[in-house]
């Protein structure tokens, strides 16, 4: 057995049995000559097959199984939303940790350091503007593609059986993602979050029972101060992006194993 | 529209020769090259001619004199080549596989 591998570049002899035209013909051979200088092709192999082993749908979809060969479902626009979200998430979780390189939660001073750093990001930070822009986009496209996310999963069925414990923690991932735009929003510290906080501690004090506790816990108080700037800023920076993370992570595992639904 | 199967002809003119319809079946891993590789050359055409395009016109503010007209020209001429080069590659087929182009890889399967 020869070590030499047999040469799948020699193309000369097929070319030869085909009926190909003059300009054809160097096409071809200008595009392999390339591809045999520049093996673009192999790598991109190498990613196929790493993306074929790395694929562990478990059960069958439903058109793998009977081998339907319908598989146009699977292109429908409204199946991407998820990853939309993701998408988002990430970009906002990019931008907001360098927005954590400028932004202060403090209240102390006249008026509050953090709305003069909110300030002094928006108008003397080189791309400050862009940055935080950007943040506050992401967060408004994520918690857009996550309610439309839901609609389509509700619509096509696809937290039937056996994906209903997928369901609930998108259930949990919707509200901690206004969870996350509602502590986001309150940073700034000015008239619309502070007034914005004002209602997030009368709604938790008119919680039955627990009210007084809930708005003490989240708030750090029943009346706005340093405490409720500072507990927003833990949420929204230490607490949420942990949890959120983890949770779009078994979030996204689950539908790789299961294999994406296909509409019922 | 009837897809067309693979007639073990090399290459096919679907509707005489001078028909821009031709069919060529070259090899998987050919067929791949053709596919990155024209790809990659429309791409770069396009992206290229955009901007020599923008820097002969100023991005599109200088006057109808200070064009810089042979620059623009051969923008222009990138940006079809490239689209060209990518149009040109769609008469390549790999084995038992239907035409992108055409649609012939898709059957009617009744949704």
């Amino acid at each position: 057995m020869s070590l030499e591998k047999k040469d799948e570049h020699d193309h000369r002899a097929w070319m030869e049995e085909r009926d190909l035209t003059p300009i054809e013909k160097s096409f071809l051979v200008s595009l392999l000559w390339l591809d045999k200088r520049f093996r673009i092709v192999d790598y991109l192999e190498l990613l196929e097959n790493l993306y074929y082993k790395s694929n562990l749908q478990m059960p069958k979809s439903h058109t793998e199984q009977y081998n339907l060969d319908n598989k146009f479902w699977y292109w429908y626009p409204l199946y991407s939303l998820g990853f939309f979200s993701t998408i988002a998430y990430v970009v906002a979780a990019v931008s907001g940790a360098l927005l954590g390189f400028y932004y202060a939660p403090a209240t102390a001073g006249e008026t509050a350091a953090a709305y003069d750093q909110v300030i002094y990001i928006m108008t003397d930070l080189n791309f400050g503007y862009m940055l935080r822009s950007i943040h506050r986009w992401s967060a408004q496209v994520m918690t857009a593609a996550v309610f439309l996310h839901m609609l389509r999963v509700y619509f096509t069925g696809a937290y039937k059986e056996p994906r209903e414990l997928n369901w609930l923690i998108g259930i949990v991932l919707i509200s901690l993602t206004m969870v996350f735009g509602y502590t986001g929003y309150l940073l700034p510290w000015n008239q619309l979050s502070f007034w914005a906080g004002q209602i997030g501690v009368e709604m938790a004090l008119s919680v039955p029972l627990i009210g007084e506790w809930a708005a003490q816990l989240l708030f750090g108080g029943f009346t706005l101060g340093q405490p409720t700037l500072q507990r927003m800023y833990i949420l929204h920076v230490f607490f949420l992006p942990f949890v959120v993370t983890a949770l779009i992570a078994i979030h996204i595992g689950i539908v790789w194993m299961q294999g994406i639904a296909e509409p019922h | 529209m009837p897809s067309s199967e693979p007639t073990g002809a090399e290459t096919e003119d679907r509707d005489g020769p001078e028909s821009g319809d031709r069919e060529t079946v070259v090899p998987m891993r050919v067929y791949k090259a053709v596919t990155v590789f024209s790809t990659l050359f429309a791409m770069v055409g396009a992206i290229l001619g955009f901007a020599l395009l923008d820097s002969a016109t100023n991005r599109a503010t200088a006057e109808l004199s200070e064009v810089n007209v042979v620059l623009a020209m051969v923008g222009v001429a990138s940006i079809l080549l490239g689209a060209g080069v990518y149009a040109f590659a769609t008469r390549f087929r790999a084995e038992e596989m239907g035409n992108a182009k055409n649609g012939d890889d898709e059957g009617s399967h009744n949704g």
